[in-house]
């Protein structure tokens, strides 16, 4: 039993589609960053988000102070634990075939749930902060993912911007696109593997501060954002940076499409033969893979 | 537990202190002959752990009273408990163990319809009566097993008692969804033919699968069908985020409930103000009015301070009521004459009545509906247990 569907309903999906897709795009970028600099892909990614939204959380728990707010602690404090990472465990692998990161980071992506669970407990959790929704027309607009929309749209553009003209930025590009070539240009790579891993742990852990005043915080949260992340980069093109916010916006229509058209159980699905179709079609993503 | 050896030890110690002090010491009929045992497996480690442990709990304290009322056919009851780690296949073997090397009397139920299910085909092949408080899918009374007896009420009418609220107060359309497992499938045909029955129309069904997170696109067209009734068949973190994503995208139906999940307190601290209006479904709460439902309480308390009680833990004391009041008008332990016994039983125990059908499925037990008043759970169905009325209809959101 359904409803029939009126191109309002498809407003209001497309709007939903947009909100989340940008935070996917945020999310996503990270792990492109990591895949573009040193061909790892981070199973732990969404895990780090995970922590994100737990710090958000205490913020808001114990402070009691505007969520939003506890971005400006979680993004450095990510950002080192995103170094300390790279420094202690995943440096080991870069070089490694591929399946020693992948067993290394899926690894610690199970440890820190564990530890998350540990400390946390598996209580679901949740900021009750702001809820509801701006009414604008016949669209409802959620008051939390707008704020979501807008913060990671901003974040986004700082880091391409950091990307494109910074020094530090040109030096991360130069990187991805060949590290050798940029050794030999006097490019610390392995500080910029650092640095890359910073940044991609703050962008996992900003999406986890936007998404806990969205859903339910729990450890194993973040496992959905890693296959989604995942997701997204392949359908932009592993590496390549615009192609993860292109791939970030595609997911999220398709989702909210797929369940309007379909249901909501075929929604997933629906993305997935997107990712299918893709590989056959355009093994090397939309926007090709690895370009900067 | 009643078998563990410092238990009898502490018997023994307690023998000798008599002896010495030279207390007269007198031997009651039921503690002369050996007790009647029930075994039963529960979950009370992996992940049924916590509501496995008030199960036990209830069985405990119902054992502990009956025998202090003197016990039955003048004898003591002992329970016989192990763990089934919430494995289904650890349950079947322990259960074969229960009957064959323990040789258990009688037999009480697991945690689980899963559990029940595997471990109901053991004690129907050495024709033993069991009677299995804590599941509730009907297919497993229904398969033309002759001793297995249900004791709550079943997943099909979890939303009786939102659709009869409703139709009571002349809503004509609902709208029903569903996590796409097979328990809340279960509620869903259940309350598409209820719905029927009251005269209201099914303008939408849809399930969403489990772990689902964003509901926006099926709000969407649940908001486009303007449905009057929204009932959700949920385990707990969809029903709060269902709810959530309602009010993100301003569905308003007159009346919204949940099936599981919206009876927990973490329902309310998770939603604040948010859960306000909803409504619930629940097997049992402490305060319904059941026959020594108040004392049952009391006395929980006393014995496991600090301990949580809910409907596990009634539902095990309950079926424990059940499975003694049985062996009692049966005067023996007999299986078939216990199974006969069963069939007839039609009383209240402290979870509310109970009576089974010729197949062992319960016909008696009620499902009662709350709302969240002011972060209370109100019961406002059925009438006759109501301790409250229902805020009728849900303001819109944008109006709270």
């Amino acid at each position: 039993m359904g409803v029939t569907i009126t191109p309002t309903m498809v407003g209001q999906v497309v709007i939903s589609g947009l909100l989340a897709g940008a935070l996917y795009s945020m999310v996503a970028l990270g792990l492109a960053l990591i895949y573009g600099v040193m061909r790892v892909i981070n199973i732990a990614h969404g895990t780090l988000l995970m922590l994100g939204a737990y710090t958000t959380f205490w913020w808001f728990r114990l402070l009691g102070i505007n969520p939003y707010l506890s971005l400006l602690v979680a993004l450095p404090l990510m950002f080192f634990v995103g170094m300390l990472l790279q420094r202690t465990l995943v440096a080991r692998v870069v070089d490694a075939p591929e399946l020693s990161s992948l067993l290394l980071t899926f690894g610690i992506s199970i440890a820190l749930v564990n530890v998350a669970q540990l400390t946390f407990t598996s209580d679901v959790r949740s900021v009750e902060f702001l809820t509801g929704a701006f009414l604008v027309g016949p669209f409802a607009l959620s008051k939390s993912r707008l704020v979501a929309f807008a913060v990671a749209v901003a974040i986004t553009a700082i880091a391409f911007w950091f990307l494109q003209k910074t020094k530090l930025g040109k030096a991360i590009r130069a990187t991805s696109q060949s590290s050798e070539v940029a050794m030999v240009c006097g490019i610390n790579v392995h500080r910029i593997h650092l640095y890359a891993f910073g940044i991609a742990s703050a962008l996992a852990s900003a999406g986890g501060s936007l998404v806990a005043v969205m859903v339910a915080i729990q450890p194993e949260m973040g496992q959905v954002y890693t296959f989604k992340s995942f997701l997204v980069i392949v359908l932009g093109g592993a590496g390549n940076y615009p192609g993860a916010l292109l791939g970030g916006m595609l997911l999220g229509l398709v989702e909210q499409l797929a369940s309007l058209f379909l249901t909501t159980q075929l929604s997933e699905a629906v993305a997935y033969v997107l990712l299918v179709l893709v590989l056959l079609l355009r093994p090397t993503g939309l926007l090709g893979g690895r370009a900067t | 537990m009643f078998r563990k050896k410092h238990d009898r030890l502490t018997a023994g110690w307690v023998a000798v202190l008599a002896f010495v002090l030279g207390i007269e010491t007198w031997v009651t009929p039921a503690a002369a002959q050996s007790p009647i045992k029930i075994g039963a497996s529960l979950s009370l480690t992996g992940t049924y752990a916590a509501l496995g442990q008030n199960q036990q709990r209830g069985y405990q304290l119902c054992a502990k009273q009956m025998n202090e009322k003197g016990g039955v056919l003048g004898r003591k009851i002992e329970f016989v408990l192990y763990d089934d780690q919430s494995q289904p296949a650890t349950g079947v073997r322990l259960y074969e163990k229960l009957i064959t090397s323990d040789k258990v009397d009688a037999i009480m139920g697991p945690y689980s319809s899963a559990i029940t299910e595997a471990v109901a085909n053991v004690n129907e092949k050495y024709k033993m009566p069991m009677v299995a408080p804590m599941a509730s899918t009907t297919s497993i009374f229904k398969k033309g097993r002759k001793f297995a007896f249900m004791v709550q009420s079943p997943a099909e009418v979890y939303l009786e008692g939102l659709i009869d609220m409703a139709a009571k107060r002349g809503l004509k359309t609902v709208a029903i969804i569903n996590e796409d497992t097979l328990f809340p499938k279960a509620t869903v045909q259940g309350t598409v033919e209820i719905a029927k029955k009251k005269g209201l129309q099914v303008v939408f069904v849809e399930a969403y699968p489990k772990g689902n997170t964003d509901f926006s696109a099926l709000m969407t067209k649940i908001r486009a069908a303007n449905p009057d009734v929204l009932g959700a068949a949920t385990y707990f973190d969809d029903a709060v985020a269902i709810t959530r994503q309602m009010k993100e995208l301003n569905v308003n139906p007159k009346m919204y409930g949940v099936t599981v999940g919206g009876d927990l307190p973490k329902f309310y601290e998770l939603l604040g103000k948010n859960a306000e209006y909803v409504y619930g479904a629940s097997q049992w709460e402490p305060e319904l009015p059941y026959p020594g439902a108040k004392e049952f309480n009391e006395s929980y308390k006393k014995e496991f301070p600090g301990a949580d009680l809910s409907y596990h833990s009634a539902g095990g004391y309950g079926g424990c009521q059940a499975l003694v009041e049985a062996i009692k008008r049966a005067g023996s332990l007999d299986g078939e004459k216990i199974r006969e016994a069963v069939l007839k039983l039609d009383f209240n125990t402290v979870y509310g009545g109970f009576k089974v059908d010729q197949d062992g499925f319960q016909v008696s037990h009620k499902m009662v509906m709350f709302q969240w008043q002011e972060g209370k759970k109100v019961i406002v169905w059925p009438d006759e247990l109501a301790a409250g009325k229902a805020r009728f209809p849900a303001p819109p959101w944008n109006q709270r």
